[in-house]
């Protein structure tokens, strides 16, 4: 049975998207069935790292949730199309062949809406991913997020076998944080992971960090990635830990992405 | 051998002149006293004349941008002030001013030129102590540079090569001359800003993590205390349940 992992944040910004697509590219390099949707309905934006916009996405995730179509004919097979971008995306690029689906959310601005208007039954959202799971016989399911904590936020979490909290080293994001952790807690979650991104180099004794944060929520520190201008510059267009598989941003997803694969 | 003798024979800017042309100097110069806070130099004025320190000490002043005054350095016994005084008639770029009663030598610029005039050979000898003098700082500049870049990267690894006299203050393995005196400033600067910047390191460490624990039971009461979440609840549960029937 294939393993749902939500990545979150109780901020936005921390670096969701990137990490959610990080991640998912790794362990779908290793050779495992690979699923990632894109629950932000309200700011959709995974799809663009795996290479989707507007002409090349026809039904989406908001299709399914309004009862339009499956949710298998909306999971796009990454792995089909990523040897086409070799130029403009070499990172992307060496999942060619590999088994990755991307299940993006609508970027058009009118469906957009609708969700925001008339929101969407979770109970479907929560069918499609054990659907999704089943049919297209996943070994894992990434779920990005949307920040905070809304309605679908919490079904995520709740649903999920593996929780990966992404926080910066400031205060406001401790604070948030650990709200969610007791949220995490509270519904059962059996595996919590946490991840700090942004971190400026050289600023913090990363040591001190790490014991500070696993005390005051009682659970693993996976990775702690840099703040860096490369990844600002290229993350966006292409999958950056395939690209610059020597980066020290790059070096500490793979302790994450290892953190993922060794939780049972 | 007088004492001017052996203060000129020994300075920087005169060391290795011949005997005969270090007695002629010796007859130029003249000896002055300065009483503690008196000018031997005032910012602006027209140089006309360079110093030797014979006893005492004195302060290299400046003014900083708020009109205060800015001291550049100190200079002792043996060291010489406003040598560049003796070619150009530039005005000084920096106020001399005595730290206690001192005695310097006090060589003009007319009287020099008149000893030059006389002793061709003695022109010779400045623009061989002058040239090996620039050769020295801009190998001195020359690591500055290079050094500078490397505390840009956070890399302060050179200055173990450096050792530390008894004050803590870096001492450069140089003569005391002007570039060695910047290099000492320079490792002091660094000295500086290796202090401060792990002190920010210190205190970025303290500030980390602070959760105000009233806020995060409130919140968490909020947001657990609605319908939807009891529900929510109940359907994890059984959601949990029916996959791991599946196992
Ligand atoms: N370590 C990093 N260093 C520098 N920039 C980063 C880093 N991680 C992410 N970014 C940048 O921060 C921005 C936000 O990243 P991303 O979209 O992945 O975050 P998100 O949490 O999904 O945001 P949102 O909450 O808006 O969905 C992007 O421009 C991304 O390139
Ligand atoms: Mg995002």
């Amino acid at each position: 049975m294939g393993k749902i992992v939500s990545i979150h944040s109780f901020r936005g910004g921390t670096g969701k998207s990137n990490t959610t697509a990080n991640l998912a590219s790794q362990v779908a390099m290793t050779g495992k069935r690979v699923g990632v949707v894109d629950t932000d309905i309200q700011s959709p934006g995974i799809h663009v790292l795996f290479g989707l916009d507007e002409t090349s996405m026809g039904k989406t995730l908001n299709d399914f949730l309004y009862g339009k179509c499956e949710i298998a004919e909306v999971a796009y097979p990454v792995g089909d199309y990523a040897a086409a971008a070799k130029e403009s995306a070499p990172g992307r690029a060496q999942l060619a062949g590999k088994d990755l689906f991307l299940i993006p959310s609508s970027i058009r601005g009118r469906e957009i809406s609708r969700v925001l208007r008339e929101g969407y039954d979770v109970g479907r959202l929560n069918e499609g991913f054990q659907t999704l799971i089943q049919n297209i016989n996943l070994d894992y399911l990434f779920i990005d997020t949307h920040p905070g904590l809304n309605e679908e936020t919490l079904l995520s979490i709740a649903i999920s076998d593996i929780l990966l909290l992404i926080l910066r080293p400031d205060n406001q994001d401790f604070q948030g944080t650990a709200v969610t952790v007791d949220i995490a807690r509270s519904l059962d979650v059996s595996n919590l992971l946490l991840m700090v991104n942004k971190a400026v180099p050289n600023k913090y004794t990363y040591e001190n960090l790490k014991t500070q944060i696993e005390t005051a929520y009682k659970a693993p520190l996976t990775g702690i990635l840099p703040l860096s201008f490369d990844m600002a510059d290229n993350a966006s267009k292409d999958i950056f830990s395939l690209r610059y598989p020597d980066h020290d941003w790059s070096k500490e997803l793979r302790k994450v992405a290892q953190a993922v694969m060794d939780t049972n | 051998m007088s004492q001017e003798f052996i203060r000129l024979k020994n300075s920087f800017l005169f060391k290795g002149l011949p005997d005969a042309v270090l007695e002629a100097l010796v007859q130029k110069v003249i000896r002055r006293t300065f009483y503690e806070g008196e000018a031997l130099m005032r910012r602006g004025e027209d140089g006309d004349a360079l110093y030797i320190i014979d006893q005492g000490s004195v302060k290299i002043v400046t003014v900083d941008k708020e009109g205060g005054e800015l001291v550049l350095n100190h200079c002792g016994p043996g060291e010489a002030i406003g040598e560049m005084s003796l070619f150009d008639k530039e005005p000084r770029s920096a106020g001399v001013i005595a730290l206690e009663e001192t005695h310097a030598l006090e060589l003009k610029q007319d009287a020099f030129f008149e000893l030059l005039n006389q002793r061709p050979d003695l022109a010779l000898n400045f623009i061989r102590s002058f040239s090996a003098r620039l050769r020295f700082s801009s190998t001195y500049i020359q690591k500055a540079i290079e050094w500078s870049k490397k505390i840009a990267e956070g890399d302060y690894s050179f200055m173990e090569q450096f050792h530390t006299g008894q004050t803590g203050q870096f001492k450069a393995d140089t003569d005391d001359d002007k570039a060695g005196q910047l290099l000492s400033a320079f490792f002091n600067m660094v000295k500086g800003v290796r202090a401060r910047e792990e002190n920010l390191k210190l205190q970025v460490e303290t500030l980390t993590l602070q959760i105000d624990e009233v806020r995060r039971r409130q919140e968490f009461e909020e947001l657990t205390s609605t319908d939807f979440y009891a529900a929510l609840k109940e359907k994890a549960q059984a959601i949990r349940q029916q996959r791991s029937d599946k196992k």
